[in-house]
């Protein structure tokens, strides 16, 4: 027995003493509650990065995503708290409350409710103007303004407001059942969706109207009809709240309902309010961050105008908004023949100006010539009130109209032109845009997989060693498009297939990224070179040599569907609560439960107390088997290794002090002492062998006695090990390291988390450290975080031998990190330092390099 | 995985049981299954299942109510709650009586399958 052990013996006898497999228990109990501490660590750290990507991307979420990552996260957070109390003996329960209070923020912001005006059920036309919007919605609003404002004549009626819609979803307590079918709706599933939206529409189509909405409906018809003398028959026309934060409106995808007697007021009611769970709009809503909940919608109630010639006109052309003409389509009778292409009809152009003289006219290719036809004098009425309310409204309009049987214009609704070609989204096919000629393609063919124009460098990807090559902003060329290559979509420019379909996987994600891609364009390999500088025209399917301005000044910039938008704030909202990391540095008074302001925070402590516990367990309760043993290693730095779990080959003795690195089976240790050790240090470069250079070289000899506990560790080097996993804390120089690793059958057991921060150096050259190392690591798929001199570099969910590859890669990283520090501040030197760092990896990873075992195999087991 | 586990799958819907027997079968899984909260809790008592797979919404009974009493029944017994039901509240519940894990429905089949075994890990299977 040491004295070193005599002393820990000593300092534990106030404990009752356990036995052997006592301790053998405890230990067990101790090491399964660390595994699932940290399986949750690996769930919430990747579930955090799930959500900022979602910011990032600029992709389609819906509430369904924000509210799934948010409660997962809480329930991997939760577990961890408690898998870390139960391991620390009841220490860090004041954990709870911190978690309690965050998670309660979050929870609150995921709740949050529009802010509706209470008010009236119901507000009649000549009530309304632009403000009343929230009350009434953005069409029945902008036809008040028309009415109100600007004393145009637009039918008489009345609209059942936002305050109402809400009133009949609250009676019956529909939003909280419709939320909950919403959840669970697979998007991607369109017969699943088709049927949660008719279920949906019949809950709300079938359920009954307060009676004091149905009154108020009935009371406000009977007004209207004493108004105009008679029962006239109606129109219902919804307007829909809540989606126009955008700009963005959703023409003709709610109903509208002409012709309603007034028996059939609350029924048709209910039907357009049930429209509002059209299957076209819950997908459009889920694409553009609208929440469902938050879409009120408002209902007109309109008298019908007997036409006798009705139609659209717009303030300019609806493709040319600069055209110095009006367009005016008309037909005979209502105006909703026109919009939606039944009768036969004919379009005109007009001035827009006095006297708003008929340009051009005739009849529509495909309706035929109309009976009825507009007057030079009722065209200028048409064109002088439509760029009227251009100006009224600042933007070209595109106006419903009528003439009634007194030959008053009637203005039906008016909205801005832009909006609707928002939603159709069609861009023109670019190459025809284009007005000076082009020179002749390289290639021409294929199919339009993803539209739009890039330019870059050819890089063709034949293997995924390729793929880890694969350069920012070049040319993505292969042979068939794997769904794998995905991955580095965000990085391509453009994308050129020699195979494949627009159905395929990595199709769709180009159109996602809104990244450029022509698939089944055949000899695109043998026909483009490496390096080449290529435009990519996928809307006119061609590539051509060098960049192409013309095509390249037509390119559409890459969409965001989401920013800014209602669930895009909410989530931003509940990252504030979630993503930031206060708590950086283990050493610091302010590590600690209440300085925990984040989830992140929570899991950074639990993990860092768990690996604590871990570290200590064997010096704590006194048990050798568990105790840290010198490694036998003929370096000038020492190496310390606890093992957990079958680190240690078969029949090695536990108590023993030492331990060769012959006897550790430990996969992932060795595939990191492999990186370590595989590539003899030579010691500092010759350019600074004084001064700074030999200060860090000195550190690591200076050794240290106590190895007990990790919080003194100073110079110390730990490997903490299972026969799956490794944790690796290393102090080299003034380098800060913590490398862990698990590999595992399970794919959500398998990762590598790699931390590092530097001191030893002046600001500027931390900052310049982590950044050499950041572009080295993302050559090899790390998803990595630099803040200030630290920086975090994850994986996770690959295959075994994936990772080995990448930890060696790290253990080289490591122990010649420290050479990087001399040769920062040359250019030159850092250059041939990198290029020297690629050529030793790659030598690792030859074969014939390598005449040691390595002792890499898969494990056999899920640890 | 050569193992054959014994699951309890309860879930108010026929369609997604019978889905969910299918391929788990095919991954070593062998289940029965329950559309309410007191079949599977017989189910329970019979002491066959080593892992119980339960949904949040049942037509008897609430499944936090339901997991209660499973766990208060046999506390050694690994729930799976797994739901289309999204709620931080409901999750943090679950956890709290004693879930070894909160899904979200629509879940990948690789996923669902190393999150039980997992589970039976966890409960020291």
């Amino acid at each position: 027995m040491s004295t070193l052990w005599q002393q820990l013996a000593l300092f534990f006898s106030r404990r009752p003493r356990l036995t052997p497999a006592e301790l053998q228990a405890l230990f067990r109990d101790h090491y399964r509650s660390f595994q699932s501490l940290l399986t949750a660590n690996n769930n919430a750290l990747e579930l955090m990065a799930e959500m900022e990507q979602a910011l990032a991307a600029g992709r389609s979420f819906g509430m369904s995503f924000v509210r799934g990552h948010a409660t997962a996260l809480t329930v991997n957070v939760y577990k961890m708290v408690q898998q870390l109390i139960k391991l620390a003996g009841g220490r860090y329960h004041e954990l709870q409350p911190a978690f309690t209070a965050i998670s309660r923020e979050i929870e609150q912001i995921l709740g949050r409710e529009r802010e509706l005006p209470a008010g009236h059920y119901i507000l009649a036309m000549d009530e309304i103007a632009k403000e009343s919007v929230d009350q009434v919605g953005e069409k029945m609003a902008n036809l008040g303004e028309v009415r109100n404002r600007l004393g145009l004549t637009t039918p008489d009626g009345f609209v059942i407001t936002a305050a109402a819609v809400r009133h009949f979803l609250e009676a019956n307590r529909l939003q909280a059942e419709i939320n909950r079918r919403l959840r669970a709706l697979d998007l991607d599933n369109l017969e699943q969706l088709y049927t949660v939206s008719a279920a949906i529409q019949k809950l709300i189509s079938t359920a009954t109207l307060p009676a004091d909405l149905d009154a108020a409906i009935t009371a406000a018809y009977r007004q209207l009809a004493a108004n105009s003398g008679g029962e006239p028959l109606v129109a219902l026309r919804s307007s829909a709240l809540g989606e126009d934060s955008m700009n963005v409106s959703f023409a003709g995808q709610y109903r509208t309902q002409l012709n309603v007697a007034p028996e059939f007021l609350q029924e048709t009611y209910r039907e357009i309010v049930a429209g509002t769970y059209k299957s076209q709009a819950i997908i459009y809503r889920e694409q553009r961050g609208f929440r469902h909940q938050d879409v009120s919608m408002c209902v007109g109630c309109l008298t019908m105008v007997r036409a006798t010639i009705s139609g659209v006109a717009y303030s300019r052309a609806p493709d040319d908004p600069r055209s110095p003409w009006v367009v005016i389509e008309a037909a005979p009778g209502l105006a909703s023949q026109v919009v939606d292409g039944r009768a036969g009809s004919e379009v005109l152009q007009a001035g827009r100006e006095a006297p708003w003289g008929i340009l051009t006219r005739q009849s529509s290719p495909h309706t035929g010539t109309p009976t009825t036809s507009l007057t030079p004098e009722q065209a200028a009425e048409v064109a002088r009130t439509a760029v009227r309310l251009e100006e009224h409204f600042g933007t070209p309009q595109d106006v419903e109209w009528s003439f009634d049987q007194d030959n008053t214009l009637v203005i039906l609704q008016s909205r801005p032109i832009g909006q609707q070609h928002a939603v159709a989204g069609e861009p023109p096919p670019v190459a025809a845009a284009a007005d000076s000629p082009l020179p002749a393609p390289l290639l021409a063919g294929g199919v339009t997989a993803s539209r739009g124009v890039a330019c870059g460098t050819v890089f063709k990807v034949r293997n995924s060693l390729d793929l880890l090559q694969f350069p920012k902003d070049a040319v993505l060329v292969i042979e068939t498009p794997y769904p794998d290559w995905a991955t580095i979509l965000n990085r391509a420019a453009a994308v050129v297939s020699e195979t494949g379909q627009v159905a395929a996987h990595l199709a769709t994600v180009a159109r996602e990224f809104g990244v450029p891609a022509i698939f089944g364009l055949g000899r695109a390999s043998a026909t483009l070179e490496n390096g080449q500088l290529i435009t990519v025209d996928a809307t006119g399917r061609r590539v051509y040599d060098g960049r192409v301005e013309e095509l390249l000044a037509l390119a559409a910039p890459r969409p965001d569907l989401m920013a800014d938008s209602p669930v895009y704030r909410l989530l931003q909202d509940a990252l504030a609560h979630i993503s930031p990391l206060h708590l950086t540095d283990p050493a610091s008074p302010f590590f600690r439960p209440s300085a925990c302001k984040t989830l992140h925070d929570i899991t950074r402590f639990c993990h860092e107390k768990a690996v604590d516990e871990m570290f200590a367990f064997g010096e704590r309760a006194g048990y050798a088997n568990k105790a840290a043993k010198q490694l036998v290693v003929d370096a000038p730095s020492q190496w310390w290794v606890i093992d957990l779990d079958g680190g240690f080959r078969e029949g090695f003795d536990p108590a023993a002090r030492f331990v060769g690195i012959d006897d550790i089976v430990s996969v992932p240790m060795r595939a990191i002492w492999h990186g370590m050790t595989a590539v003899p240090w030579e010691g500092p470069p010759p350019v600074s062998l004084s001064g700074f250079g030999s200060i860090i070289f000195q550190s690591t000899r200076n050794p240290q006695l106590d190895p007990a506990v990790r919080s003194a560790m100073g110079g110390r080097n730990y490997f903490l090990i299972s026969k799956n996993y490794c944790n690796l804390s290393v102090r080299l120089g003034y380098h800060f390291a913590m490398l862990e690793a698990s590999l595992s059958e399970l794919l959500t057991e398998s990762y590598i988390s790699f931390r590092f921060q530097g001191g030893a150096a002046d600001e500027q050259r931390r900052h310049q450290r982590v950044r050499i190392m950041k572009t080295f690591l993302e050559q090899f798929d790390f998803r990595i975080e630099v803040k200030g001199d630290a920086l975090t570099a994850r994986l996770e969910k690959y295959p075994a031998d994936f990772l080995m590859e990448r930890l060696t890669v790290l253990g080289y990283l490591l122990i010649h990190t420290r050479q990087m520090d001399m040769v920062m501040g040359d250019p030159a030197a850092v250059e041939r330092f990198m290029c020297k760092i690629h050529t030793e990896i790659e030598e690792i990873f030859n074969p014939e390099a390598k005449e040691e075992s390595g002792g890499t195999h898969l494990p056999d087991t899920a640890g | 995985m050569e193992h054959t586990y014994r699951i309890l799958l309860v879930d108010d819907e026929p369609d997604f049981l019978e889905m969910m027997t299918k391929r788990l079968g095919r991954r070593g899984f062998q289940s029965k299954t329950a559309t309410t909260c007191a079949a599977g809790f017989t189910i329970v008592e019979s002491g066959w299942p080593q892992l119980v797979v339960l949904d949040v919404m049942l037509p008897d009974q609430d499944g936090i109510e339901c997991l209660k009493r499973i766990k208060g029944h046999n506390p050694r017994l690994p729930v799976v709650m797994l739901t289309g039901h999204a709620s931080m509240q409901a999750g943090l519940k679950g956890m709290e009586y004693g879930a070894n894990d909160y899904c979200l429905k629509p879940i990948e089949l690789d996923e669902l399958v190393e999150k039980l075994l997992i589970a039976l890990r966890e409960a020291g299977g």
